[in-house]
């Protein structure tokens, strides 16, 4: 039931031959050896980091001068649609994945302000899309991580399935770690229907009152004066909670305007109601808590227990700091 | 959760004692231990302690069983089970709890000094209708007469000291009460001990429903005072057969008997279970909680005072009506015909009156009434409706205005006017 | 297996007057903490001894701490004691997660179950980790919301267990395992300390230690409160019952309502014997002749739902389906759902013991698997139940047994053996949802290299690195010397 493999044409896995026994067997075998090859770059010495599409290059500090840049394996290897599931390489662009899923109407919700991002920069930055009101964060659609660490050897985290516990949950400390524990060479995601309808639409409501009035909305951004709200799901529920927004003063439109991707501010939800009226450029995700900056935010402080945990873990996986030095996630 | 234990103080090492507990292995085995009970147990529910959970008791009565003894803490763990038998309708492997919890205090009484003998007397003046009525006019002249220095005193008598206990929380016992009359044989109504005594507008109001429909109502004689439930939770199993035997004889014939105490239907509907007899079993057979017999006869009663709005109704259920006679559908069932009925949202959890429970561990008691009046509460009903006479009491205590839901019915087909 | 009373008679056998000492001396000192909420008598150690898995073995002392500080003054003591200890939420868990090993001391949550804070301006709630997970989504109801996870033991099963194991329940196919539901846990760290993982804010600084805590079995510290996200409840439910006189039919159904682009919020499956069983004890009008039947709900807006019940009845109609039941109202539903979270309790309607794994596969090989299942329970004379959450392809294999039977326990362990590796051949794993705890850790070699679980045990180590912390679950014992996995607890540290 695979889907043809699709994407980099030098990708091995890409090669696979034909009969399905025989292909399952030699994807498999194609996979891991693009993995080990991987694995064999990475080596066991050197200060080492991934370049993606170099979209996010600067998050949590630029790899220190003199850093050996290596390239994760790209390509959309396995993609069971009944599964739900889709592998790929760590170095595939979220263009590409997402191009190759929309022919059998899925997605994976990444939804990174630019699309050549590669989704293991994506994982690894741990940002979330913006409609992560409805689909949640990045983190929880990923299943199974295969890195390579310090030791240049291939660790699994997860498992293939849709659900699964088995053992501790590397791959979710993985997403969001900026490399500094592993680098990412294959993942496992869950897919999505794309849903049938979709509208935009905006105005100049209460954003706060818009979200309550609304049954899961996929999107609500603010810029402290102006609102944009997408509904996903059945045309027919689209268009009923559409007109509500309408009686609330909305009216549709095609999105709202980029969104900044120089800085992410954090905070509690609630907490978005004292930027009211603030200008300055910022788009908020309300609901979630996230304002987009067009400027550079520092990094809120963590708690001296828990950096020490960090620090600690940092120490235990990559002991002589060589994956992607001179970034810290904290 | 409060601190509440179910018991007190306890050390490691306890000196043990034999005993046999008779239960079968089969029935020892049936439990899986997931736990589903657990929420449906007051005592587990107050304490969040695995010995008052019914699935650490029952692993207490294996344990004991296969080891052919027990120490005082077992005894204790034992002693505050409230018998309400909320797990057994909780538990999907269809354990019966409450033939082993009864097993198990038949055992204590019989082989150990589980029922002190002064208890076991004042059980037995359950059982004793002039004793009681006296004991009880006494107690209700001496509230009259203010004279609760009177009342503790005569707790202090013995076989009084658990009838004393309770009228702590008795609003006012009647000193005289009018005898009820028979109207006809159609049914029987049972009249009982503790309620006839103490609560005999009750039965009144009971048997004017039961004539609203057109039935005559046949009363039994004096003989036929007590059905043994009490006796039967303290592990008096003897003690409930012959008062079972005398109940039985005095209720002849075919007529149904009807019972307006949920915790006496409970017991009379184990006849024959207790006695092992074909009789008892036809006997049990014939035994009814009022409010199914009337449920099936609705339409019969009469339409009764208009109202602007009707009476909003919380409905608690007795434990002995719900999880043992599974019989609390058709209370609605009556009730509705009249008021709008409200549930309360805690899965008829018990209230903590569990007979003589509530004196016996008041602790526990009151923390699990707590609980049931934050259910009542929660539903904004001012009155309301209970099956029984023990959890009014117990919940009359703290306030609120419980009554009997055939009380309520009556009322409102006499147009309001109080009885 | 020991049978139920060795855990308590046993517990003598082993002990040293040396260790007696030392248990007197900890009590003493929790007795300071706890004063009458510190036990050792042999009853109560007893009922602490097993969770709902078929192990035991009893504590040295069972605490039963009223707050978070008391957690922390706990875990101190036991540091300088050198102790063990174990959190333990109801003990509902499957796979020995709350089995003590090692004379531990056991801390049970169950007395801290207040729900600290509903806020609904930031959709999340801080509850205890005693609170009971029906008792929270009952608590938010009147807000409109819930909490999303429901594990069919959701009545008794506490929200700290539910976090250390990530469970997950039949709705968790549309709304995610426990993890996806929960912003910030505050921890009882076995240094003692007290920290608060994760956060409210959209996106606390830092690596994602909450992530990794949740899951972790109670081996990275206790929970001792968590703020939990809330999710609105659906304006419109439809819940539908399917039947067909062939598992495979039912099976193809599960995979073809997925394929056909539709996220039921749930999808459930019962083989004959485990409606036989439900019907018995909920009279919820399950069809016993049938061979399975999907109970399948689908919630959200309305124009969706009733699209949704369409596009399953093709389906459902293109597969053979017998009845195509939709729920007519909150009680019929009640009464369904009732059946199907009783079904595991209910076994004991054939046999006294159940013993069951709950690995998952992909969809697609759920027939083939389930047959190989049953095969398996004839091979080893046993009966297996199957009632599980088909949407994700997590089975639940049941094995119904007696353990009085003799020889019954290592046929039990046999076909539990066989099933797993059954699973994991169809590309599946080893665990869904209930965890690895004591009973699984074995299999992980199964599913990880020895690397793997090295790394996993190095990170584990980050958070306990004397081994205080629930030791032996997980990870096989001898992780760290990569020869030795196979190895089992030792005969006499546990029962
Ligand atoms: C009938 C039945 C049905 C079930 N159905 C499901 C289901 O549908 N889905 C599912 O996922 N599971 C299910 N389970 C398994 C079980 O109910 C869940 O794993 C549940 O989450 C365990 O909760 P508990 O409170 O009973 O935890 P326990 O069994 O007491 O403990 C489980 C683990 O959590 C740890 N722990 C407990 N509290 C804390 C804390 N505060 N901090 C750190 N660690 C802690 C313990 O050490 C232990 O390792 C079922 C069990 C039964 C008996
Ligand atoms: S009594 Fe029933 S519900 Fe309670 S633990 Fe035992 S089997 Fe489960
Ligand atoms: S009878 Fe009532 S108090 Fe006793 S164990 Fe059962 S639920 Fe608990």
């Amino acid at each position: 039931m695979s889907s043809q493999p699709s994407g980099a044409g030098a990708s091995p896995a890409a090669a696979a031959s034909t009969g399905p026994a025989a292909a399952g067997a030699s994807l498999a075998a194609n996979i891991a050896a693009e993995v080990t090859a991987f694995a064999g770059e990475v080596g066991s010495s050197g200060a080492v980091t991934v370049v993606g599409a170099r979209t996010h290059r600067d998050v949590g500090g630029v790899p220190l001068a003199g850093t050996r840049e290596v390239c994760a394996p790209a390509g959309v290897w396995e993609h069971e649609p009944s599964e739900m599931t889709v592998r790929c390489g760590a170095g595939t662009t979220v263009a590409e994945l997402a191009a190759h899923l929309a022919r059998t109407g899925q997605m994976v919700p990444l939804d990174p302000v630019d699309d050549a991002a590669t989704v293991g920069g994506v994982l690894a930055c741990g940002f979330s899309g913006h409609r992560r009101l409805r689909y949640g964060h990045v983190r929880d659609l990923v299943l199974q991580t295969r890195h390579v660490d310090a030791a240049g050897k291939v660790v699994t985290a997860g498992g293939p399935t849709v659900k699964n516990v088995s053992g501790y949950d590397l791959a979710r400390l993985l997403v969001g770690s900026l490399g500094t524990l592993g680098l990412l060479a294959e993942v496992i995601l869950r897919t999505l229907p794309v849903p049938p309808a979709a509208q935009w639409l905006e105005g100049d409501g209460d954003p706060f009152a818009a979200f309550d009035l609304l049954y899961r909305p996929s999107s609500i951004l603010w810029n402290g004066s102006h609102v944009w709200i997408l509904l996903e799901g059945d045309p027919a529920d689209v268009a009923a909670e559409a007109s509500k927004l309408e009686t609330a003063g909305f009216a549709p439109c095609d999105g709202p305007p980029p969104i900044p991707a120089a800085g992410r501010e954090s905070m509690r939800p609630s907490d978005l109601r004292a930027l009211a009226g603030t200008a300055g450029g910022w788009l908020a995700e309300v609901g979630i808590g996230l304002v987009h900056r067009p400027e550079p935010v520092q990094a809120a402080p963590v708690s001296p227990a828990n950096a020490l945990l960090m620090d600690q873990l940092k120490q235990r996986l990559d002991p002589d700091n060589r994956l992607n030095p001179g970034r810290r996630p904290w | 959760m409060s601190a509440v234990r179910p018991v007190g103080e306890r050390s490691g090492t306890a000196s043990t004692f034999p005993l046999q507990l008779d239960i079968d292995s089969d029935t020892l085995a049936s439990c899986v231990a997931c736990g589903m009970c657990l929420p449906h147990c007051p005592t587990y529910r107050v304490t969040g302690e695995e010995s008052a959970s019914p699935r650490g008791r029952i692993a207490l009565m294996r344990d004991v069983a296969e080891r052919g003894e027990a120490d005082a803490a077992f005894v204790e763990f034992m002693d505050a089970c409230i018998q309400c038998r909320g797990c057994e309708t909780a538990c999907p492997a269809g354990v019966r709890y409450g033939h082993m919890m009864e097993t198990t205090r038949e055992a204590l009484a019989s082989q150990t000094s589980y029922q002190p003998r002064l208890r076991r007397l004042a059980y037995r003046a359950l059982g004793m209708p002039r004793l009681l009525g006296f004991g009880s006019r006494l107690l209700g002249l001496s509230q009259r007469l203010g004279l609760m220095r009177l009342v503790s005193l005569l707790g202090r008598v013995r076989p009084f000291r658990q009838l004393g206990a309770m009228t702590a929380s008795l609003p006012r016992v009647p000193v005289r009460q009018a005898p009820l009359t028979a109207s006809g044989d159609d049914v029987w109504l049972f009249t009982g001990c503790v309620m006839d005594a103490w609560m005999r507008d009750t039965h009144r109001a009971v048997q004017s429903v039961i004539e609203a429909t057109g039935a005559g109502v046949a009363l039994p004689p004096a003989g036929a005072a007590c059905c043994g439930s009490l006796h039967l939770h303290a592990g008096l199993a003897s003690d409930t057969r012959r008062l079972a035997r005398k109940v039985m004889a005095a209720l002849p014939g075919e007529a149904p008997i009807l019972i307006d105490s949920a915790g006496c239907g409970a017991t009379m509907k184990e006849y024959g279970h207790l006695l092992g007899t074909e009789e008892a079993r036809q006997f049990a057979g014939r035994v009814q909680d009022v409010h199914e017999w009337l449920a099936a006869r609705v339409d019969e009663l009469p339409e009764g005072a208009p109202t602007s709005a009707p009476l909003q109704i919380a409905v608690q259920d007795p434990c002995h009506l719900r999880h043992v006679q599974q019989a609390h559908l058709p209370v609605r069932r009556v009730l509705s015909r009249f008021f709008d009925v409200v549930e309360l949202d805690d899965d008829g959890l018990c209230c903590g009156a569990g007979g003589a429970y509530s004196q016996q561990h008041p602790e526990v008691a009151g923390a699990v009434r707590e609980r049931k009046a934050a259910a009542v509460e929660r539903t904004g009903a001012s009155v309301v409706a209970s099956a029984n006479p023990g959890c009014t009491l117990h919940l009359q205590a703290v306030g609120l205005d419980v009554r009997h839901p055939l009380e309520i019915v009556a009322e409102h087909l006499n147009g309001g006017a109080p009885q | 297996m020991p049978s139920r009373s060795a855990a308590l008679v046993g517990y003598g056998r082993g002990v040293t007057s040396e260790d007696a000492a030392a248990d007197a001396a900890l009590l003493a000192d929790l007795r300071g903490v706890l004063g009458d909420r510190a036990r050792d008598n042999d009853f109560e150690r007893g009922l602490y001894s097993r969770d709902g898995s078929i192990e035991g073995s009893p504590p040295a002392i069972v605490c039963l701490p009223d707050s978070a500080a008391e957690v922390a003054e706990i875990v101190r003591v036991c540091r300088r004691h050198s102790r063990p200890f174990l959190a333990r939420g109801s003990g509902t868990g499957l796979a020995g997660g709350a089995v003590p090993v090692g004379r531990p001391v056991v801390v049970a949550t169950s007395k801290m179950d207040r729900i600290v804070e509903i806020d609904t301006a930031n959709r999340i709630a801080w509850v205890e980790p005693g609170v009971l997970n029906l008792d929270l989504s009952r608590a938010l109801a009147p807000q409109g919301f819930h909490f999303a996870p429901d594990p069919s033991s959701q009545q008794v099963c506490s929200i700290g267990g539910n976090i250390a194991n990530n469970s997950g329940g039949p709705h968790c196919l549309a709304y995610g395992v426990t993890t996806a539901h929960i912003a910030a846990l505050e921890v009882v760290l076995p240094s003692g300390d007290t920290t608060v993982l994760g956060g409210v804010e959209a996106e606390p600084a830092g690596l994602d230690l909450r992530g990794l805590f949740v899951g972790s079995e109670g081996t990275m510290g206790i929970a001792t409160k968590a703020a939990v996200r809330l999710t609105s409840n659906a304006p419109a439910v439809r819940t539908l019952l399917l039947d067909f006189d062939d598992v495979s039919e039912g099976s193809a159904a599960v995979s073809a309502i997925i394929a056909a682009g539709l996220v039921p919020s749930a999808l459930e499956m019962m083989d004959q014997r485990a409606i036989e069983i439900v019907e018995a004890f909920a009279h919820a009008g399950y069809p016993t002749g049938a061979a399975a039947v999907l109970l399948v709900e689908l919630d959200g807006l309305p124009g969706g739902v009733e699209a949704g019940v369409e596009i399953v009845r093709e389906v459902a109609q293109k597969h053979h389906v017998g009845h195509v039941r939709v729920a007519a109202d909150d009680a019929e539903r009640a009464l369904l759902w009732k059946g199907r979270k009783n079904a595991f309790g209910a076994v004991a309607r054939i046999k006294p013991d159940y013993y069951l794994h709950d690995t998952v596969v992909p969809r697609s090989k759920l027939t083939e698997v389930l047959e190989k299942v049953y095969r398996i329970a004839d091979a080893y004379g046993l009966i297996a139940v199957n009632v599980f959450h088909a949407g994700d392809g997590n089975l639940h294999p049941i094995l119904a047994f007696d353990r009085r039977e003799p020889g019954v326990d290592e046929r039990v362990k046999a076909a539990g053996r066989d099933i797993v590796a059954a699973s994991i051949e169809a590309g599946g794993v080893l665990s869904g949802e209930h965890g690895i705890g004591l009973e699984k850790r074995d299999y992980m070699g199964m599913l990880f290299s020895t690397h793997d679980m090295y790394t996993q045990d190095v990170v584990r180590e980050t958070f306990d690195p004397d081994g205080l912390a629930n030791p032996l679950k997980i990870i096989p014992t001898g992780s760290r010397c990569s020869d030795s996995f196979h190895q089992h607890v030792p005969e006499g540290a546990w029962v």
